[in-house]
């Protein structure tokens, strides 16, 4: 179903709404925030310049580091008094990034989430358990009230003790997951390791899976363990442009739709930061143009995507963006080779010998880069001989190196050996770094 | 023809004191294990009491393992005789892909368990040459 008629504009009407936008939130972080201020002024572009969507290009980019620099409120157009509420994101390392929302800001997420949890399929009769960690990170909280606005039950799980999480899909008829795509597998495991068969047992029709991105050969172990019935789309956002909300995958799943009545995309060289040709894959920018807190202008991803405007056969007319072929951020350069941990996910899940969990360890020895990763054994029928588990090995390094060009040593584990994620998955580590 | 286990085990620390622990809870008794050195991983072969127990008490401890049958060949305690029985085997033009043994039977004579490709054909070559085959109610505790 489609939420709110905005999605479905004619392109013409969409460009004259987002540009009077873009123009008003301009004018105002102008105004009212002396880092836009000085950037702008820095690039010689003024406020009144932007008198079309093109002249967006002549604005400087926003980047993580102009949220560290200005932590924690500095970026913010509105005082203080006018928050209502702050949300941060789980950075890794130094200060996290901190967003906030003024009343209309979170009126304006959850319209946007509400969106994106319809074009999953949810409606008001579903009953909805939202397995994201509730906290500073803005994925439950999203979900949460965006679900709630739907008129759907919000049961408020949280993240963690999976058992329970279960018990509560049983008891209470759950009908729609929310989760990152790796604990929506994790929970499926643990599911079906206590003799539930989720098609039978379960009433999960729905699974709303975001946080982390997920490749379609991931799509295909969810529906393996959760039943080809599953709907299961992926949705994307970042706490810096709002939190989840900023697209969706609609039933279609042929690319996630961008709300672009609130945020406009660009696709950019990362290297250059020139904008490519609508099709090309390149860094996603966002712009934010309905925000009154935190109205991030060019803000850089660092996201791997393209952009389709051809129309959708679901009717809604917003562009798609391309599921993400991986982060920036995340790229390995390996022996000057980059690769793409979304690149080895897509090789290991289509080799039904193993299991769908892998770790990736990065490591230099002798000035030289090494790969290793390791995999959980699932074909029992291997254990014949050590020439079928070789063969295995050799089989996945193979594939491995049809499609990165690079040698990976594979390593076996045991079944279930690897360690399970209950929020966003981290399955590269880089000894090179330490 | 008897059953026995292969376990896929980590080369680490405890990793097959893992798996005798879940027999042991069990009360499953082992009669025969082979492991060999390798730098990985090993395939652990077991032969138990009660096979199937064995396996599904495993699997639900999340190790991979697979029952197959393998031929246990009764061994008279004589020098030779190990060397009689794989000439029977070689003249039949099998390959012997493993060998390990059964040797506390109780007053029983040691079985030597062998994996060829072929273990029908293997079990009825040693038969015709007057060896005794045992099944699996021979190693019953």
């Amino acid at each position: 179903m489609i939420w709110a008629k905005e999605e479905t504009l004619p392109r013409k009407e969409l460009e004259e709404i987002q540009l009077a936008r873009l123009k008003e939130t301009v004018t105002r972080v102008y105004e009212k925030v002396p880092a836009y201020r000085e950037k702008m002024d820095r690039a010689g572009v003024r406020s009144e310049d932007i008198r079309s969507l093109a002249d967006l290009q002549r604005l400087p980019f926003t980047n993580k580091k102009d949220l560290r620099d200005n932590y924690p409120f500095g970026l913010f157009t509105v005082p203080k008094k006018e928050l209502v509420r702050v949300h941060a994101s789980s950075g890794t390392t130094g200060k996290p990034t901190v967003v906030g929302y003024t009343r209309k800001d979170l009126q304006t997420w959850t319209e946007c989430v509400s969106r994106i949890a319809a074009m999953g399929g949810a409606t008001e009769d579903d009953v909805a358990q939202i397995c994201f960690g509730y906290g500073m990170f803005t994925g439950a909280l999203g979900l949460h009230y965006g679900l709630e606005n739907i008129g759907a039950i919000v049961c408020p799980t949280s993240s963690g003790n999976t058992q329970k999480q279960i018990m509560y899909m049983q008891d209470f008829g759950t009908t729609l997951l929310v989760a990152t795509p790796s604990y929506a597998l994790h929970i499926g495991e643990v599911v079906r390791q206590m003799g539930i068969d989720p098609e039978k047992d379960l009433k999960i029709k729905i699974g709303l899976v975001g946080g982390e991105g997920m490749t379609e050969p991931m799509r295909e172990e969810m529906h393996k363990l959760w039943g080809n019935d599953m709907k299961v789309t992926q949705n994307y956002g970042m706490s810096e442009l709002i939190g989840p909300g900023v697209s969706g995958e609609c039933l279609e799943l042929c690319g996630m739709h961008i709300n672009e009545d609130h945020f406009i995309p660009e696709i950019i060289d990362p290297d250059t930061g020139e904008v490519l040709e609508p099709g090309t894959k390149g860094e996603l920018v966002i712009t934010c143009i309905t925000k009154e807190a935190l109205p991030l202008i060019r803000y850089r991803t660092r996201d791997i995507s393209r952009l389709m405007y051809e129309p959708c056969k679901c009717g809604r007319t917003t562009v798609r963006m391309e599921n993400l072929s991986g982060r920036s951020d995340d790229m390995l350069i390996i022996r000057g080779v980059n690769v793409f941990p979304t690149q080895i996910e897509e090789v290991l899940l289509k080799v039904p010998e193993i299991g769908a969990h892998y770790e990736i360890i990065v490591d230099r020895k002798n000035h030289l880069d090494l790969m290793e990763i390791k995999v959980e054994l699932a074909d029992e029928s291997l254990l014949d001989s050590y020439a079928k588990l070789g063969e295995l090995e050799r089989k996945i390094k193979t594939s491995l190196r049809v499609v990165l060009g690079l040698d990976a040593s594979i390593k076996l584990v045991a079944p279930r050996s690897l360690q399970r994620f209950e929020g966003k998955a981290k399955r590269v580590t880089d000894l090179r770094k330490s | 023809m008897i059953k026995q286990l292969s376990v896929f085990v980590q080369n680490e620390i405890g990793s097959l004191a893992g798996v005798t622990s879940v027999l042991k809870d069990n009360n499953i008794n082992l009669r025969a294990i082979a492991s060999f050195d390798t730098p990985e991983f090993a395939i652990l072969r077991i032969v138990v009491d009660q096979p199937e127990k064995a396996k599904s008490l495993l699997s639900e401890h999340g190790f991979a393992v697979k029952m197959s049958e393998a031929v246990a060949v009764e061994l008279i305690d004589k020098p030779g005789a190990l060397d009689g029985m794989l000439h029977v085997i070689a003249d039949a033009g099998l390959g012997v892909n493993y060998i390990y043994s059964i040797v506390v039977r109780e007053g029983k004579v040691p079985l030597m368990i062998i994996n060829t490709e072929d273990l029908p054909k293997t079990a009825a070559v040693l038969r015709e040459k007057g060896y005794t085959v045992a099944e699996q109610e021979d190693i019953k505790s």
